[in-house]
């Protein structure tokens, strides 16, 4: 038997571009690397709130630059990033509490499904520009992830419960207890110790804290292709 | 900061607590002895860095091929061994530590409050705030007729992706790692 896996949590929500990001690369390397990923789906906005800190779309140069910067990553890390045309709505108004609502319900149900319909999530909000408010849009995440309906209408049935709306909440406060400000928050238990890194541009240093290779955010085991 | 209206992030009590944690591993990646002030923000805040600026500005104007070796100085100074940089004799230390002699050191410091430094100075940072800077470092790559601005020390692999160039790491084998 070789060396334990170290844990790695994953804070992310799919309103976050960079958390999607983080996500891909991380998803890659969790076959690769000695880890154990942990998914935590948590609420960006809740993470704001508590931190005192501002969406960064709000300040206008930084608006312009996330718009080429999200463009170039998505190239760099080859996942098909999309600005949606009415950006701010998307962010400011419409929001993905029910969907970070349902991905809490995932994971507390089929935690295996977790992956996939995270990722149908953002292919629909950063890459098709499409609603992930609505039940329906939700529903369709989860179809495609592979969902029957019946699993899928049963777990939206349950996100107006107590228990996920508290597990969510839970997630979000481990978060900001980690000393979060914003997502991705990747936080890694190693030699009894915890290292919070912020952003999906620290995988690099998170190899070196691990003692792994880094061989770029496409590593060659996979399949490239999303 | 003030052209782009950003705040300085250390101002967020959560974005300054991860700065002092964060700074350490990169610089141990990076293999750069970073460590923090110890009162971090009266460096930032209250000191600052305006005539250090401008001296490395009239050395951009003087003395161009010192200019790799006065800045990695004057940051020795500030952010691995925690002294000033603010008053001419820790400005004048950082020159003559690179091999300037005390009359080149001295008679740049001089022109440090000439309007043609002054000004230089402003022409630099309002050419970052062309390119959108809402905070330093900020690489800008010209390519292909296109300007692409990347912010941040961790945008260097993005950076080799852009200009189809190899990626070893913050370290690359070709010098000797240790500076």
């Amino acid at each position: 038997m070789g060396p334990v896996p170290r844990t790695l949590e994953l804070f992310y929500d799919v309103l976050s571009p960079y958390s999607w990001l983080g996500f891909e690369v991380l998803c890659r390397y969790k076959n690769i690397w000695n880890i154990n990923l942990q998914l935590r789906p948590s609420l960006i906005a809740g993470i704001m709130k508590d931190s005192g800190n501002q969406p960064p779309a709000l300040l206008p140069r930084k608006a312009q630059y996330l718009r080429n910067d999200i463009r170039l990553l998505g190239q760099h890390v080859q996942v098909p990033m999309q600005f949606p045309k009415d950006f701010f709505s998307v962010i400011l108004e419409k929001g993905s509490l029910s969907a970070m609502r349902f991905l809490t319900a995932v994971n507390m149900e089929h935690p295996e499904m977790l992956e996939k319909v995270s990722r149908e999530l953002w292919m629909r909000v950063w890459s098709r520009d499409e609603d992930i408010t609505e039940p329906q849009s939700i529903l369709a995440a989860a179809e495609k992830a592979g969902m029957s309906t019946e699993q899928a209408q049963g777990l939206l049935e349950k996100i107006v419960t107590p228990k996920v709306k508290n597990k969510l909440k839970e997630n979000t406060e481990a978060a900001c207890k980690y000393g979060a400000f914003g997502l991705p928050v990747t936080v890694a238990h190693l030699d009894g110790q915890t290292h919070m890194l912020f952003g999906s541009d620290r995988m690099e240093l998170l190899a070196h804290l691990l003692g792994e290779k880094w061989m770029g955010p496409v590593p060659p085991a996979i399949n490239p292709k999303l | 900061m003030k052209d782009s209206r950003n705040q300085l992030p250390a101002l967020l009590p959560r974005k300054a607590q991860y700065l002092k944690n964060d700074i350490r591993l990169p610089g141990q990646h990076v293999q750069v002895p970073v460590q923090f002030p110890k009162d971090f923000f009266f460096v930032i805040l209250e000191k600052g860095s305006l005539s250090a600026m401008r001296f490395l500005t009239a050395v951009n104007m003087k003395h161009p091929e010192m200019l790799e070796e006065v800045p990695r100085e004057l940051w020795m100074r500030v952010w691995s061994w925690d002294e000033d940089i603010t008053e001419p004799q820790s400005i004048l230390a950082a020159a003559e530590k690179v091999g300037m002699s005390t009359e080149q050191a001295q008679g740049l410091l001089e022109k440090i409050v000439t309007p043609k430094v002054k000004n230089k100075l402003k022409e630099d940072t309002e050419a970052a705030g062309k390119y959108r800077a809402f905070g330093l470092p900020v690489t800008v790559v010209h390519l292909d007729g296109q300007t692409h601005m990347l912010f941040g020390s961790d945008q260097m692999e993005l950076l080799t992706h852009l200009l189809g160039e190899k990626w070893m790491g913050p370290v690359p084998a070709a010098i000797n790692p240790k500076l």
